[in-house]
């Protein structure tokens, strides 16, 4: 039932049938200064429609990772290819929450969502309309006036989650979007993330998740890849797609899975 | 006023700019002033109305300049490791530069280029004005934006926030509380050399513009008692009015443009609630302050992104200009000091540069002395009673105290004090408040919890001030310490050389040296040699003694242990 791999194998074991590669690196390499070797060279596909965690210990490169396939850094040396085009600059095709919500205080939640899809060069009613279906989604609706400042830490989360889906993008990625809350919170965006992957009011089907917890990548994902430090590389592939849903922690399969990535990871 | 403090580099690019500006200024000066008098002014208490007007008109002028440039320049200097190199030890040269020194030069500069016609005189005193403002806005600009969150920086690249949207949206709604702030330091600066911008004598040519600060001048130089008391009072109230209308609600304002999670209390001053609440005061800010804030925003966003556009041809040009402006006033200065040899005055120049350290260091020191007393009891007052106390500085800040160096020589020849006495206290006006405020923002910045905390531990008087009040105070003293200390050399200028009643009381230093070359002499090798050797000395103190200072004090008793 769990296709997970031996502890000594490494790279994919087993893999199911392969949908398309949204996203592709190539010998992927970043060096902190130009000089210190701080990730690579990776080489990894994001499938369409699949889950994917990284999971890794802190500075094991796994958020550097992220923000190269959200075209937020370039590498320092290999190729990210879209499809059979090569990333330059902003990936459009990806959003991003931020581990610190990086919501713009000066601006209320409606402006938040809908600052992005004015760079988009929407208009105004059609920014409002889709940035107020998006803050429904995510169940703010009536704190569309609010300031940031206003809200707990885990509804500025719920805003990073709806301005990045009001960007309708392909691929959503998730910086360690659960670390800055506290555990109810976070187990509630998680199952809140989890509905909308599935519900049909979102198109975005493709999300990659950065996390230092097992548990979370295990009860999320469809295929964990567990990262290692210095430098920065990927040790293990992980599949779960065959891992029933919904995951608890308390699940048969669920904590032998877990204890067994955590197995991995030391 | 905490600014960031930019490191030093090896080669020092902002001090051989400053010194190539100082050779080109004095030379191209020189050559351009013709004799000249104006008209004096019509003595007439009810046309003060008008000099305010146009006081204001030029010093929103200037002020404009100002922000468009610093918004300018800071934003490159945060975002190109390049441009840093080149802008940040520049604006800390001539940021802590005596620019007073610079003054008949500038007005050379600009009367050469108008001719002395009313716009010639009136770019001259704007850009004098400028010069009192500019240098923290740019400080300013660049300290928020290189304390911007990373992240919120990458979610606008991600959100494709470029050009205008990125300046409205996000750059200048990050700068503002701090542009906001330093705004009110600027403009006190501007109020301070009010008088010094509007009556400009050089050499033997001497221009009044109509305006408040050449009124007062006037009236202290002529010694109109009732006419010094009304231009005061003007001022007084033009300043008070500002605050109240300007400021106060542009402060509160720029609250919301916080960064930081929950509403922290911002570290800017405000002005006592209870006027806040005046029903005249909340019509102002709601109908004119707040929605010319708001289009400033978006016009402004519009406007810098334009020369985003033209950047690198623009630098291109900039570098370049500056390679021939150095190597003009290479040639210029060799010409002039292989010309003849050096006159006396001129030999006279390192004692006097000695002299006038002391008395420079002796300002900063006692501006020190009072303050930290004098911080810890307003600190004591509770946040109404510092919020006034602030309000009080601002305002204070905001008189042209060197108006009042001649009633201080003569009160000193009264009482029969040495004048070096007088010279020190006429350059504690010029560093006091700096030193005055930084304190007290500092001690407005110690969290309640540590107070609280001393108070557990019974940690009270002295043993407070010592372990608890200094050195939570310090970094920011150190960082007040540091202007003052530009500030003082600008103080100086006018202080070491007063004319009072007809009389010169002069006292042997550099920046007497460098006014009788100016006014009597008009020696070029005088001038070239005491700005340089001041604008070294100034720049050598910073670099072997406040940075290294500073960075140990910000190092070991920084808040966020």
């Amino acid at each position: 039932m769990i296709s997970l791999p031996e502890p000594t194998a490494a790279g994919p074991v087993s893999a199911p049938p392969e949908p398309l590669a949204l996203l592709r690196m190539e010998g992927v390499e970043y060096f902190y200064g130009g000089r210190i070797r701080v990730l690579g060279p990776v080489d990894l596909e994001v499938r369409e429609g699949e889950f994917l965690s990284f999971v890794g210990p802190s500075g094991c490169g796994k958020s550097t990772l992220l923000r190269i396939a959200a075209g937020l850094l370039r590498p320092t040396a290999g190729e990210v290819w879209l499809g059979d085009e090569p990333l330059r600059g902003v990936n459009r095709r990806a959003a991003v929450v931020f581990q610190s919500f990086a919501l713009f205080p000066w601006m209320t939640v409606v402006d938040n969502v809908a600052v992005g899809l004015e760079a988009r060069g929407l208009g105004a009613r059609e920014r409002l309309k889709r940035a107020e279906k998006y803050i429904g989604l995510v169940g703010l609706s009536g704190y569309e006036r609010a300031y940031p400042r206003e809200l707990s830490r885990g509804m500025k989360q719920l805003v990073g989650v709806a301005r990045a889906l009001a960007l309708e993008p392909e691929l959503l990625c998730l910086d360690e979007p659960f670390s800055a809350l506290d555990v109810l919170s976070a187990r509630n965006i998680r199952d809140l993330v989890l509905d909308l992957w599935a519900s049909p009011e979102v198109t975005t089907k493709t999300i990659l998740l950065v996390t230092h917890s097992i548990e979370e990548a295990v009860e999320m994902s469809d295929r964990v890849l567990v990262f290692k430090a210095n430098p920065g590389r990927i040790a293990e592939t992980v599949h779960l797609s065959s891992l029933a849903r919904p995951r608890r922690a308390d699940l048969p399969g669920v904590r032998e899975t877990v204890d067994r990535m955590y197995g991995l990871l030391v | 006023m905490p600014t960031q403090r930019p490191r030093s580099y090896p080669v020092d690019l902002g001090l051989l700019t400053v010194l190539a500006l100082v050779v080109l200024a004095v030379l191209f000066g020189s050559t351009y002033l013709r004799p000249y008098d104006s008209p004096e002014l019509d003595p007439r208490a009810a046309l003060l109305p008008v000099y305010l007007l146009r006081s204001l008109a030029r010093m929103t002028v200037a002020y404009g300049v100002a922000v468009l440039l610093a918004l300018g320049v800071g934003h490159l200097a945060a975002s190109s490791p390049v441009a840093r190199r080149v802008i940040l030890p520049t604006l800390d040269v001539l940021q802590s530069v005596p620019i007073l020194g610079f003054f008949p030069a500038a007005v050379a500069v600009f009367v050469g280029l108008f001719g002395p016609s009313a716009l010639g005189v009136e770019a001259a005193a704007v850009f004098l004005i400028f010069t009192s403002m500019f240098w923290n806005l740019a400080f300013g600009v660049y300290g928020s934006l290189i304390t911007l969150p990373e992240e919120l920086a990458l979610a606008a690249t991600h959100l494709g926030l470029r050009g205008s949207l990125r300046w409205s949206r996000l750059v200048l709604p990050a700068v503002f509380p701090n542009l906001v702030y330093n705004s009110i330091l600027s403009w006190a600066n501007g109020w301070y050399f009010l008088i010094a911008s509007e009556i400009i004598a050089a050499g033997q040519a001497r221009y009044t513009l109509p305006g408040l600060g050449s009124y007062l001048g006037q009236a202290l130089v002529t010694g109109q008692t009732a006419h010094t008391v009304t231009a005061l009072a003007t001022l007084f109230l033009a300043t008070l009015g500002l605050h109240l209308l300007v400021w106060g609600p542009l402060e509160r304002w720029a609250e919301r443009f916080q960064l930081g999670e929950t509403g922290e209390r911002p570290r800017t001053p405000r002005i006592g609630r209870l006027l806040a609440r005046s029903r005249l005061v909340r019509w102002f800010s709601r109908e004119l302050v707040i929605p010319a804030g708001q289009r400033a925003i978006s016009a402004g966003g519009w406007l810098m992104a334009v020369p985003g556009r033209a950047g690198r041809p623009l630098a291109v040009l900039v570098v370049g200009a500056l390679v021939a402006l150095g190597v003009d006033a290479a040639s210029r200065a060799y010409a002039l000091f292989t010309a003849r040899p050096l006159s006396a005055d001129a030999r006279d120049i390192p004692a006097g540069l000695v002299l006038s350290f002391m008395r420079v260091s002796a300002g900063v020191l006692l501006a020190v002395a009072a303050s930290v007393p004098l911080a810890f009891a307003a600190s004591r007052l509770g946040s109404h009673g510092r919020a006034i106390a602030l309000t009080v500085l601002q305002i204070l800040g905001s008189f042209p105290a060197t108006a009042f160096f001649p009633l201080i020589a003569l009160a000193m020849t009264r009482f029969g004090v040495d004048m070096n006495v007088g010279a020190v206290l006429m350059i504690l006006t010029g560093t006091f408040l700096y030193v005055m405020f930084n304190a007290l923002s500092g001690a407005m910045a110690i969290p309640e919890e540590m107070d609280e905390a001393a108070t557990v531990l019974g940690v009270r008087g002295t043993r407070y001030l010592r372990h608890v009040f200094v050195p939570a105070v310090l970094p920011r003293l150190v960082t007040g310490c540091i202007t003052a200390w530009g500030g003082g050399w600008n103080a100086l200028i006018l202080a070491e050389y007063v004319i009072a009643g007809g009389t010169l009381y002069r006292v042997r230093g550099i920046g007497a040296t460098l006014d009788h070359a100016t006014y009597v002499t008009r020696d070029a090798q005088v001038i070239v040699l005491s700005l340089a050797a001041m604008v070294a000395l100034v720049v050598l103190v910073n670099r072997v003694f406040w940075e290294p200072l500073y960075e140990r004090v910000a190092e070991r008793y920084k808040m966020d242990a």
